[in-house]
């Protein structure tokens, strides 16, 4: 029997499930976690490049030169698209963020009710499925906006 | 359509090293519910099939599945409503597998008493030996009644993500009904319950997917129920103290 339980649970896999329907909060789900390692890694990397150049065999210590030959290796067409997905990541994680932790407060989430068939949970149709919508919308204005910076 | 293609996910997890699947072609009638569909497989094409039921009209809770992947109540899912004549069922994830479809709810039910699913009072003789109703305005019916009508099916506990990574966390189910019995005027033992969920592999482990909202057949919104309570245990303070509730209905 524990084999089957085992076999049964879904584990990180099921951090991810479209089948289930009328559930956009599933999908931000995943997606906060997802950009939520997207922002990991990018910090990570960032703290090792700079840290690299500025500290390391590269390096001549924390001075204009370093820092300007270090600038040199990202500023091109990857590089760019790299921070121009780093600031979509980044702008949907942080207002999606501020989403759950107001639905967390049980704000915006609806307040229980009577209810009738066809049934359509509060919780799913309230304030805070706007909120995602938003966050969507202000990521792709926000990389756009960087993009125009960035290539501009 | 005259015929379906009901294609049923066996396994023994005492025989089987592995889930397979296996086909049945069903005759198809008008209304015909996919419970229908595994019940004339198992009757008439072969003994052999697992399935859990009772009562055939979405109350009792028992055959809840996966059909064509998404998690439903086979009683409740109307052949036709699929589109397909090609019918998978599975058993619901999250949920041990006794055989094929049928799972085992021992786990489920557990983390649903540990929450005391019961109105608690001070006065235990009283609880026990009540004299006459608790008083409640129907103003404070709704705001618990839409989570009464849970029957304990299960399908919210097979979607929700946190439950397939922490064997720990109680599941929507337990918790939105914690919140129900919480905010129950007549009961008086929600800082307990609050006391119980304020653990790291309690309440705080959910992330508001809302799966189990979107799939729960009765209507019930336990994604609602769990961030309404969240807000007592974080104020440390249940809306009734021991003492508090509502009192018995005097003439």
């Amino acid at each position: 029997m524990e084999k089957g339980r085992e076999r049964n649970r879904r584990g990180i896999r099921g951090w991810f499930d479209p089948t289930v329907p009328n559930n956009l909060e599933r999908w931000a789900y995943f997606f906060q976690r997802l950009t939520g390692l997207g922002i990991l890694a990018y910090v990570i990397g960032h703290i090792g490049d700079t840290s690299f150049f500025v500290g390391g065999p590269f390096g001549t210590g924390p001075n204009q030169s370093s820092w300007s030959f270090d600038l040199s290796i990202t500023e091109n067409v990857v590089g760019h698209l790299i921070l121009i997905f780093v600031v979509l990541i980044v702008t949907f994680h942080g207002i999606n963020g501020i989403r759950l932790i107001l639905a967390e407060l049980g704000i915006m989430v609806g307040k229980p009710s009577k209810i009738e068939y066809p049934y359509r949970p509060s919780s799913l149709r309230s304030v805070q499925r706007h909120i995602i919508w938003v966050a969507i919308v202000l990521a792709v204005l926000a990389a756009i906006w960087a993009g125009s910076i960035l290539f501009g | 359509m005259s015929y379906v293609k009901l294609v049923v996910q066996r396994y023994d997890p005492e025989r089987d090293e592995k889930p397979r699947f296996q086909e049945y072609i069903v005759p198809y009638r008008k209304g015909m519910t996919v419970l229908d569909a595994i019940l004339y497989a198992r009757d008439y094409l072969d003994h052999s099939i697992g399935v859990r039921f009772s009562c055939r009209m979405a109350s009792c809770g028992s055959c809840g599945m996966k059909i064509n992947g998404k998690p439903a109540l086979a009683c409740y899912t109307q052949v036709s409503e699929l589109g397909t004549e090609r019918i998978v069922v599975q058993p619901m994830d999250n949920f041990p597998v006794i055989k094929d479809l049928a799972t085992d709810f021992e786990e489920f039910f557990e983390k649903h008493k540990e929450l005391m699913p019961y109105l608690v009072r001070e006065d235990r003789a009283e609880q026990e030996n009540p004299k006459s109703e608790y008083l409640m305005k129907p103003e404070e019916l709704e705001r618990i009644l839409q989570f009464t009508y849970c029957i304990k099916c299960g399908l919210c506990y097979s979607v929700c993500p946190t439950v397939g990574t922490d064997k720990l966390f109680p599941g929507p189910q337990a918790i939105a009904q914690a919140y129900r019995y919480v905010e129950d005027v007549r009961d008086e033992g929600g800082e307990t319950r609050l006391n119980i969920l304020d653990n790291p592999h309690g309440i705080w482990r959910c992330h508001f997917a809302g799966s189990c909202s979107a799939v729960c057949p009765k209507g019930v919104d336990p994604a609602l129920g769990i961030q309404l309570l969240r807000r007592y245990v974080m104020r440390g303070k249940a809306p009734r103290k021991k003492g508090e509730g509502s009192k018995p209905f005097t003439k």
